[in-house]
């Protein structure tokens, strides 16, 4: 029986547990894929989820991290692209079979399991959501909703006492709910995800506390229930929604509107209206109007009114704050259908369950997603959250061994002491850091490593468990001292070994400083949710705690202001006070006059009344104002109310205008090009560019390069270009050039950070950026030849500065060699994209299909969108948004030509007389270094340009090398007139190239002693610039807002390439295969893990040399 | 056991009129409802009916069904203080006997040869214990009703034993406490306004009042308590019963007893014409 069968089936935790790797990592190549077979054919006949699961992550595991290293194992592979477009399609298995019997034919190889390892982790994942999904639709008191199609069969009434108008205001009365948001002590190594739970419910542990909150030195001067919900029925057939902080209302009357998330920014309302049974998503599809179903709830003439106002919590906060948010608007709407005993008060435990349940359902519907714990808010006070085995009567049961559901059991004053609670409150300083990111794929590495058992990792988790009971002890016993040392400890170990990115260098900069700062008085860090640097608490001697809030706001802004361009931050850090919430969620019904909305619906909702014809408003409407005028009189809260309300009806435009004189001196300084500018606009206007122009034409002849036109660094003997190499290091002949100039948008989601600068890895126990490594690998190379090494850094508009300050704040990392940044001279201006880009993009390319939900979520986005573009101008200036954000660099290969414009060439070759060649590579390519062999291959091949590529993996998207119309040259995956074309190339562009400069120089019609001559340098740019093709590229940009609000609009930039000047026919050029480890290149974060553990990290360190 | 005795509630401010509305029963003649009723009860055997009202209603009631004075005792509910309430001013009356229980506002035409109430009662004595007459009903009309949670009887396609009683439930909840297997997806059992009752039912509801006198005093609540205290069945039903306050309920009502009875030929032969005539006309227009 294969080994790997015989752990999942295992009922013998010492067998279950043990790890993948203990069974593959001396496995010969024969025996894995034995090993694959069994578990293919196991998975196919297993009925068991989690056998099935945990089958699919090892086959990924297998492909992704064992056969690919293996002898035997072919580096090249094409990969079939109809199993790639199976892919795209979330076909996963039809994937499988196609690239299993691809590896039957041919053998197995690494494109063949790239793409194996990324369908086997997708069909896991989908799996493991797809029960999820069923089992929160499968959720007594969920069921039903689903069956409900038409509003002739629904079967809730709004309870009698909410359509009753007071006799005095004639208004219908206010229901208004108070929820807190949670915070957890202890998640037990992330133990809340539901696949966790549902799998291993006895370590499914969490210690969760409902708080109030407020920020620090705001106007508010208490702590209170960060989540304010309200309804009321209206005199109006229409569902108005209204979300104050986000600033926007709507008044639904279609039944298809309630399901439309992405229109407006009341997708968690709308979610809510549908989980609770208001709008059951039964009826999604149904075109009907919502009136009918609104008379069967409410009554003829009537509708609903649901009003949310999140105070003062930014986004991010870890606290789950848009979890309780839609649980507070399903038990006020629940409340209000008599889906609860009482309208008003806390809720019963049967209750908030429910609730809990259908805000998953809610937070599915809506295509987002938390852990189990997050509506913990719901709950009173402290409680325990673990998981529970699935009984006969559970939906799961059979299925998985947890419940979806965990069990709450609240820790009453008995075993935690109010001496305790006030203790904690005494001790605990919560901030939130200011940095924003997208936990997902955090959970997503969590999962995986739970079912691979991981060996370090499987170790860690047992230690947040004992962690857990650790600090529930002491809770207990009221030692808050020992809870922040325990909080400390699973941070600096289980937390940081199961994931080591859920630490980042803001976080630790702010623990070293605090821990330097105050001492034996700081008590200990505290992880909140999901990862750090959000969202975090720090422990302190309550003797210092005022001060300690004090410096903690301190230490994070300058923590800010240096790591400003390295760190996404999204908002300004922020501290707060909290308070321990013994209510959980509760409710109040509010009559007469205490019936009125707070002041911020009011400022949002009256400047569209008064500007209505007032026989148009309805009684209530009117009825309203007359109390808002009383209101404006008598009540505190409205004293303001007045000057907000003109503010709003006459917004000021003092920001814009701000922003435009920025925007435009930055575009004089970095010397735009208006002429340029304008012609692109016109073109892009009239279709004479977009994105279908980008591509060669239909009838060119691009075809797959032979493995004897390049030259295999993987397989020839090297020792003799080493020696070259090794000689014209020693000569001073060559220099590096880091392409950092770009913004990376793939790698900071468009937050406009410098890549380069950001610390995304540890190397030698500290956190290291792009920059730092690149001079790390040289330093190395100095070592080794004893010679300056020169390295160029590249920039742009974006990145000079940030780099330079940041180059000077470290001392240049003490590099020993000429360390030069090279200014970028061009710039461009973002455009409004056009319709016809938009739906090339999202309707004509190929691209992955989401989850169902997500799917749904992304057309309404889309759709947006591009009403968005419609209504803003296609193809006019893009100005609504930060200056920085508005403009873009104009792609890599002007990044060459700058080297001639701002003279740093001249002053290279001026300083080292006898620099011959330059070796360019993208910030990204970690591996890229000035490796003797490689350099003295391209010496003495003699070339103008040699080129590193590395065989393709599924990944590998953007074109490669390949024979066009007969001439081989380097292809962008934009430029190649069918997508399929790219699956026949087996060389990925690395996008590294040895250059030698005087052939260079030449091609420029230049020589050395011409680079003095301004005018003929720029001349000679412009000349070659016009031969270059311009590509139309459409990318996301982050627009800011409130309280770490972002919106992603896609917007048009474009760009010239430098792969491209391997076209040029005066230019010789040669290729040559490089190790992938080598040329590989980090784009995206999630990359980072499997980068991690695939051994890369640990190759690019044996490059390196520290400077400490 | 013997089902002897019998208790019809008429008194709710909304129901009062109800029972004496005029209805053509299945032999064409014409009765009142509550006659109608009083019929049902008697035939299943009952000796001894008491119908609680309003004190303003005994005349028109006593009109109402004179042919069976007699057996008819007429107890009157001075406030209106619940269903529960009602059914607490025949404890008296009802003693230390098992009771059958009508509610006057509903019909009940029966689709077999047994009527609903004479099966009731039937299995009530078979089985020594209260039942409940319940027929399963779709989740969208629970909000009516009462409604149980159930588990069936082994060996029987038509009993179960009551676990939980809940009145006009929300789905959500019916969901949760109120499943019963081997009903159809989103059914749930339904009273259908029908129960033979112990006399343990007086005690609880005297009990629950005086624990909460100004609580308006409904009967599922103390049916709910019936099923710790006793053996407690529910009976499914296929029979119709008809709540005639509800929107065209008597018409339905009407109907129903008309075309189950001997004009029915005729009946169904004037209705087509109304149709036929009204669908004429509006082509016409």
């Amino acid at each position: 029986m294969s080994k790997l069968i015989e752990i999942i089936i295992s009922e013998n935790p010492e067998v279950k547990n043990i790890s993948l790797e203990q069974v593959c990592l001396h496995a010969s190549l024969e025996d894995l894929l034995a090993e694959c077979a069994s578990l293919e054919t196991f998975r196919h006949d297993n009925s068991n989820l989690y056998h099935r699961v945990r089958a699919l992550f090892f086959l990924y595991a297998i492909h992704r991290f064992y056969i690919p290293f293996r002898d035997g194992v072919s580096s090249e592979g094409i990969i079939p692209y109809e199993a790639y477009e199976h892919m795209l399609n979330r076909r996963f298995e039809e994937a499988i079979d196609l690239f299993l019997k691809v590896q039957a034919q041919k053998g197995a190889n690494e494109g063949i399991s790239s793409g194996l390892a990324d369908a086997y982790h997708q069909q896991a994942f989908q799996s493991l959501a797809n029960q999820v999904k069923r089992s929160v639709r499968s959720t007594p008191g969920n069921q039903w909703m689903f069956r409900t199609g038409h509003p002739d069969d629904h079967p809730l009434k709004f309870r009698k006492e909410l359509l009753i108008k007071d006799t005095q205001t004639g208004m219908y009365p206010l229901l208004h709910e108070c929820t807190p948001v949670r915070m957890d002590l202890t998640h037990s190594g992330w133990s809340d995800i539901f696949f966790l739970g549902m799998d291993f419910p006895e370590g499914a542990k969490v210690l969760n506390i409902s708080v109030d909150l407020c920020v620090r030195d705001a106007k508010q001067d208490a702590p209170k229930p960060p989540i304010d919900t309200y309804l009321r029925v209206i005199d109006e057939p229409v569902l108005r929604l209204t979300s104050i902080d986000l600033g926007t209302t709507a008044s639904i009357s279609k039944l298809s509107e309630v399901f439309d998330f992405a229109k407006d920014y009341l997708g968690l309302i709308k979610a809510a209206v549908i989980a609770s049974g208001i709008v059951p998503p039964g009826m999604e599809g149904a075109d009907l109007p919502l009136s009918q179903l609104l008379e069967r709830l409410v009554g003829e003439g009537r509708g609903i009114e649901l009003v949310s106002q999140v105070n003062n919590i930014p986004k991010g906060s870890r606290l789950a704050v848009s979890t309780n948010l839609l649980a507070s608007l399903i038990s006020l709407c629940m409340r209000a259908t008599g889906q609860t005993e009482k309208i008003v008060g806390a809720l019963q435990e049967d209750e908030r369950r429910l609730v809990a349940a259908k805000a998953i359902l809610g937070e599915w519907i809506g295509g987002s997603g938390g852990g189990w714990q997050d509506s913990g808010g719901v709950w009173p006070g402290m409680k325990l959250i673990k998981g529970v085995e699935a009984t006969l009567k559970d939906p799961e049961f059979g299925v998985s061994k947890g419940r979806l559901l965990p069990k709450h059991t609240v820790l009453e004053r008995d075993l935690v002491s109010a001496e305790t609670r006030q203790k904690l409150q005494d001790s605990l300083v919560i901030v939130h850091g200011g940095m924003a990111q997208d936990v997902g794929p955090i959970l997503e590495m969590v999962t995986e490593k739970y079912l691979l058992r991981s060996e370090k990792e499987w170790e860690a988790r047992q230690k947040a468990i004992l962690f857990f009971e650790e600090v529930v002890t002491k809770l207990k016993a009221g030692d808050v001292k020992e809870i922040g040392q325990f909080t400390q400890q699973n941070f600096e170990g289980p937390i940081q070994t199961i994931i080591p990115w859920s630490a980042n260098y803001y976080t630790e900069l702010l623990i070293q400083t605090v821990t330097k700062e105050f001492g034996d008085k700081f008590w200990g860090f505290w992880m909140m949710g999901g990862m750090s640097g959000g969202g975090m608490g720090f422990i302190f001697d309550p003797n210092v705690k005022a001060i300690a809030q004090k410096r903690l706001g301190e230490i994070m802004l300058e923590a800010k202001k240096r790591l400003i361009h390295a760190v996404p931050f999204a908002m300004e850090p922020v501290v707060y006070d909290f308070k321990i919430n013994e209510n959980g969620t509760f409710a109040q019904f509010k009559n007469g006059e205490d019936a009125i909305l707070p002041v911020g619906y009011y400022t949002l909702i009256t400047p569209t009344l008064l500007k209505r014809d007032l026989h148009t408003l309805t009684k209530c409407q009117h009825k309203e104002l007359e109390l808002l005028g009383n209101a404006n009189k008598t009540n505190p809260q409205f004293g303001n109310f007045v000057s907000n309300l003109f503010e709003r009806m006459m917004p000021q435009s003092e920001n814009t205008s701000a922003n435009l004189a920025v925007l435009m001196r930055l575009l004089t300084q970095h010397g735009f090009d208006v002429i340029q500018h304008s012609q692109i606009k016109s073109d892009l206007k009239a279709g004479r560019i977009g994105l279908v122009q980008n591509r060669l034409p239909a009838n060119s002849k691009i075809e797959d390069v032979s493995a004897s036109e390049v030259f295999d660094t993987r397989t020839e003997n090297l020792k003799a270009y080493a020696t070259i190499g090794e000689q014209a290091l020693k000569n001073g002949e060559l220099a590096i050039v880091s392409l950092a100039g770009g913004a990376g948008t793939r790698w900071t989601k468009g937050s406009g950070v410098v890549k380069s600068l950001n610390p995304f890895a540890k190397f030698a126990g500290k956190h290291r950026n792009f920059v730092e490594v690149h001079l790390a690998k040289s330093r190395l190379t100095m070592q080794q030849c004893g010679t300056n090494l020169p390295h160029i850094f590249t920039t742009s508009y974006s990145t000079h500065e940030a780099i330079e300050q940041y180059l000077q704040s470290v001392d240049n990392y003490s590099y020993p060699g000429s360390l030069i940044l090279s200014p970028g001279r061009a710039i461009g201006l973002r455009l409004i994209p056009t319709e016809r880009d938009l739906r090339f993009l999202w309707e004509e390319t190929a691209r992955q299909v989401l989850d169902e939900q997500s799917q749904k979520m992304q057309e309404s986005l889309h759709q947006a969108l591009i009403n968005w573009a419609k209504a803003n101008g296609e193809g006019e200036d893009y100005t609504d948004n930060l200056p920085n954000q508005c403009i873009h660099p104009v792609g890599h290969w002007y990044e060459v030509p700058n080297l001639f414009l701002n003279g740093k060439l001249l002053e290279l070759i001026t300083e080292n007389p006898n620099l011959k060649h330059l070796f360019i590579h993208n910030i990204d390519t970690l591996g890229a270094n000035a490796d003797p062999a490689f350099f003295g291959y391209h010496i003495a091949k003699g070339s103008a340009l040699t080129v590193e590529v590395i065989s393709r993996k599924l990944d590998d998207r953007g074109g490669g090398l390949a024979n066009v119309n007969g001439s081989l040259r380097l292809v962008e995956g934009l430029a190649l007139p069918d997508e399929k074309i790219e699956f026949d190339l087996s060389y990925y562009n690395s996008n590294s190239f040895w250059v030698d400069i005087d052939q260079l120089l030449k091609a420029f019609k230049l020589l050395r002693s011409d680079l003095s001559d301004m005018e003929k340098v720029k001349n000679a740019v412009w000349q070659m610039s016009r031969r270059m093709p311009t590509y139309v590229t459409i990318k996301d940009v982050k627009k800011r807002w409130g309280k770490g609000q972002e919106d992603v609009f896609p917007i048009t930039q474009f760009e010239k390439l430098w792969g491209d000047m391997t076209a040029l026919p005066e230019l010789g050029c040669s290729y040559m295969v490089v190790p992938r480890m080598r040329g590989q290149q980090l784009k995206e974060v999630s990359q980072l893990d499997g980068w991690l553990r695939d051994g890369s990290a640990d190759y690019i360190d044996t490059l390196c040399s520290w400077e400490d | 056991m013997k089902v002897t005795k019998a208790v019809i509630t008429a008194a709710g401010p909304d129901q009062r009129n109800l029972p004496l509305q005029t209805l053509i029963d299945r032999d064409g003649n014409r009765k009142t409802v509550l006659q109608i009723l009083v019929e049902e009860v008697l035939e299943a055997g009952v000796e001894e009916i008491a119908v609680v009202l309003h004190p303003d209603d005994v005349t028109a009631y006593r009109e109402a069904c004179t042919p069976f004075l007699s057996q008819i005792s007429f107890i009157t509910q001075n406030t209106p203080s619940g269903y529960g309430q009602a059914m607490l001013c025949a404890a008296e009356f009802v003693g230390n006997d098992f009771f059958l229980h009508l509610v006057g506002d509903h019909l009940y035409v029966s689709r077999s040869q047994m009527r609903c109430a004479k099966h009731l009662i039937a299995i009530a004595e078979l089985n020594n214990c209260s039942v409940s007459a319940v027929q399963p009903t779709r989740e969208a009309l629970i909000p009516h009703f009462g409604v149980i949670g159930a588990s069936r009887i082994h060996g029987s396609n038509e009993l179960y034993k009551v676990e939980k009683v809940i009145e006009k439930p929300t789905p959500t909840v019916a969901e949760q406490q109120l499943f019963v297997s081997g009903l159809r997806a989103g059914h749930y059992l339904c009273f259908f306004g029908m129960h033979v009752l112990s006399p343990t039912i007086m005690k609880i509801l005297a009990q629950l009042q005086t624990e909460n006198p100004t609580k308006k005093l409904d009967l599922s609540s103390s049916l709910n308590e019936l099923t710790v205290k006793e053996h407690y069945l529910a009976l499914e039903i296929s029979d119709w019963r008809f709540d005639m306050g509800a929107k065209y309920g008597l018409l339905k009502a009407q109907l129903s007893l008309a075309l189950a009875g001997k004009d029915r030929d005729r009946l169904m032969a004037e209705l087509l014409e109304f149709f036929v005539t009204k669908d004429i006309h509006s082509i016409g227009r």
